[in-house]
């Protein structure tokens, strides 16, 4: 039961910092590199908040404004203008997440910093103790995945979004701008991958290189569920998520991030199109 | 502007003013006549490096009007490791021209620090640079093992005396006691080598055992150089001690979760964690407070050694233990308290452990070569191994050639008398008083300011 609540918590955590991946595949059919590195910046925009000293809401607003707004400037500065070049979005990308990477490192070293304490204390479940700060992580992911699939299929951007996932050419013919959608995409995703980076800095620590391992398991993540399938995204964290805590768990502590790349790799070989395929594709 | 040390040639000449200028607020002069000695055949003499034995002091008689000291840092703008090396050898140089004793013949002493990016391709061309192009008479710092490693073959063909500050790899003395003739010129002044460095966790575990109530341990060790040597004298020497290793793990270096290691700590029923840990201190401590884990943590935790540590993880760290070279408050030697006040005042922060240990190497270097009157490498070489130095972190005496850790500084753990020869590395324990925290010291008895005290939640 503990090993269930435990990637129960993990799992959401996951879920969280996919869906942004998947969400900028599906609308925008590229691949954003650098997402990684944007759950970095969370992490850190909330960190140099509380060194400032202001104060734990100001944090949280850090965290999801900062890498919202940074990945709107990257889809307009640099990814709209390279749209129809999948593999020169992906260049960019990557060397954009370096060069964060790089900077963090320069003004913060290579030793991991603790960010501000979002919420005190623990509770116990099945006999075992966790943080509060896991329990709202748990509920914040599922908050935020209730709230998507609301906005996605009840609101008339959302529905843009949906449209622009189809179809570029027949979204412009029923009057939808594509590069608007693509821009509120990529700064939800943005947001999402900031309040990723708040609760994984804030759980384990926060690191100039921690994006790297996120932009791995985003990789797996979105490759089981099915590439720009947030269903599938958020069953592949879960099963990535129960599969870890098992593995660490029941065999070996040391096969820690191993059951990602062991998935990723099935998955390629046995079905290749994911779990769900591509839901938003023709 | 700071140099991160990345250019060369005669931009480093440059840049080593202008470090000297960012560190201490003390304006160097340029070592211009040195500079264009090297310049000519420097650039040239560079990439036959490899080839050619002898450096400039190869050739060096007497003490120069101006004497420079090359330093090998890991980032020392940003890494508060790196920038006590480098801060503390420019100190040494700044009292070394104010002193009337030592080096009294010398118009200036250049310091010339080089950022190694903890690469130790990066180190092996730093220390080539400063060298050749600059013509070091002594080499200093070094913090992470691997670098140091590829540094002892460039030592042995430069022939330039190496003091390392910061790596513990046993390594670089067994090549000293293996092939003296060729590696004579290393010397190890801090921090005790990582076969002492386990041996004195288990020393103090087996003097303390009864004040920390920990009869069984669960042993967590980082997958790097440096802890090889631990674990081994650890699994060497822990069998002595009525201590049960509960568990023994030696963790991937990436490990950012510990929520699994810990779960596998709280089912070995281990009274507490016995670390040696570095890389991925930070993660360790902060998840081991705020999971509230029901045992103890202690060992070697070498971030928890800084002095701002406390306020980096917010508290985490309190009630931890670790064992260190020094702290601000322990007044190992007449030097300790004096260095430290002088440190704060020039830098506004305490040093961490490779600050008190790169100052001694610069005074020791400047003791032998005033006393020998020479800066002549193999002068300065028979020089350190007769030497016996009181520095800031205890009395500086090497082990001889014939000893497996040729070179090493001297280990004497003593639990309630100073040693008259070696150092006696402190164990602390950070603890928490008004809204702060403080390196209080458990270990050795004559610095000791307090007892140990459990977490409250254990």
């Amino acid at each position: 039961m503990t090993i269930l609540v435990q990637a129960a918590m993990i799992s959401a955590l996951y879920a969280l910092i996919a869906i942004g991946f998947t969400l900028i595949f599906g609308v925008g059919g590229v691949l954003n590199l650098a997402h990684g590195a944007t759950i970095t910046m969370g992490a850190f925009s909330a960190y140099y908040a509380g060194q400032l000293g202001l104060g734990i809401p100001a944090a949280v607003l850090a965290s999801v404004a900062i890498p919202a707004l940074f990945a709107g400037a990257l889809y307009l500065g640099m990814v709209k203008r390279l749209e129809d070049e999948p593999i020169m979005v992906m260049i960019t990308t990557l060397v954009v997440s370096v060069v964060i990477e790089q900077a963090i490192m320069v003004f913060e070293g290579t030793t991991s910093r603790s960010l501000p304490r979002l919420i005190e204390g623990q509770f116990s479940i099945a006999g075992a103790t966790f943080q509060n700060l896991l329990g709202v992580m748990f509920v914040v992911s599922w908050l935020i995945i209730g709230l998507l699939f609301l906005f996605v299929n009840y609101t008339k951007t959302g529905k843009g979004i949906l449209a622009v996932s189809m179809s570029h050419k027949g979204a412009s013919l029923v009057g939808i701008r594509s590069s608007r959608i693509n821009l509120i995409t990529w700064i939800i995703a943005g947001a999402f991958a900031g309040i990723a980076g708040l609760f994984l800095g804030s759980w384990l620590t926060a690191s100039y290189a921690m994006g790297q391992a996120q932009l791995v398991l985003s990789f797996s993540i979105v490759v089981v569920g099915g590439i720009g399938s947030i269903r599938g995204s958020v069953v592949g964290a879960y099963l990535i998520g129960f599969l870890e805590i098992a593995t660490t768990n029941l065999i070996s502590a040391s096969l820690q991030g191993l059951a990602p790349l062991a998935v990723l790799v099935v998955v390629l070989l046995v079905k290749p199109e994911g779990l769900f395929g591509r839901e938003f594709a023709e | 502007m700071v140099n991160d040390g990345s250019s060369s040639g005669a931009g480093d000449a440059n840049g080593s003013e202008e470090l000297g200028s960012e560190y201490n607020g003390n304006k160097r002069r340029i070592d211009r006549r040195r500079f264009l000695q090297a310049a000519g055949v420097g650039a040239a003499a560079t990439g036959f490096a490899g080839c050619l034995g002898g450096g400039p002091s190869e050739q060096s008689e007497g003490i120069p009007s101006e004497v420079t000291v090359g330093v090998l840092a890991p980032a020392p703008e940003n890494n508060p490791i790196g920038a006590s090396i480098a801060n503390s050898a420019e100190l040494a140089a700044s009292h070394l021209e104010d002193n009337d004793e030592l080096l009294s013949g010398v118009d200036s002493v250049n310091v010339s620090i080089k950022n190694t990016e903890e690469s130790p391709q990066t180190g092996r061309q730093r220390y080539r640079e400063l060298t050749l192009d600059e013509g070091a008479h002594m080499t200093t710092g070094v913090f992470t093992s691997e670098v140091l490693l590829q540094l002892m073959d460039p030592i042995s063909q430069q022939q330039t005396v190496h003091m390392t500050t910061g790596a513990a790899t046993p390594e670089a003395s067994k090549q000293v006691h293996e092939e003296y003739d060729k590696y004579k010129y290393h010397f190890r002044t801090g921090p005790v080598n990582g076969y002492h460095l386990g041996q004195n966790m288990v020393d103090f575990l087996g003097a303390k055992g009864s004040d920390l109530g920990w009869d069984s341990v669960a042993l967590l060790v980082e997958d790097y150089e440096w802890t090889n040597p631990v674990q081994r004298a650890i699994d060497d020497h822990i069998g002595d001690l009525d201590v049960e290793v509960a568990m023994e793990q030696r963790y991937a270096s990436g490990t950012e979760n510990f929520g699994p290691i810990y779960d596998n700590v709280e089912q070995s029923g281990a009274d507490a964690a016995f670390v040696a840990m570095a890389h991925t201190g930070t993660p360790a401590i902060v998840q081991w407070a705020r999971d509230q884990r029901p045992f103890e943590f202690g060992g070697i935790h070498v971030l928890s050694q800084l002095p701002s540590y406390y306020e980096q993880t917010g508290g985490a760290c309190g009630y931890t233990i670790t064992q260190n070279t020094a702290t601000p408050q322990s007044e190992l030697t007449d030097k300790t308290l004096d260095y430290v006040e002088a440190f704060n005042d020039a830098n506004d922060s305490y040093p961490v452990y490779t600050g008190y240990i790169t100052y001694d190497a610069v005074m020791q270097w400047a003791n032998v070569v005033t006393e020998r009157e020479t800066v002549n490498a193999d002068e300065v070489v028979t020089g350190l191994e007769e030497s016996s130095y009181t520095g800031t972190a205890g009395s500086l005496d090497y082990y001889g050639p014939d000893h497996e850790y040729a070179h090493d500084i001297m280990y004497n753990f003593s639990p309630d008398t100073r040693p008259e020869e070696g150092v006696n590395p402190v164990f602390q324990q950070w603890r928490e008083g008004d809204g702060t925290g403080s390196q209080e010291v458990l270990h050795p008895s004559y610095v000791s300011s307090t007892d140990y005290e459990a977490p409250p939640w254990v």
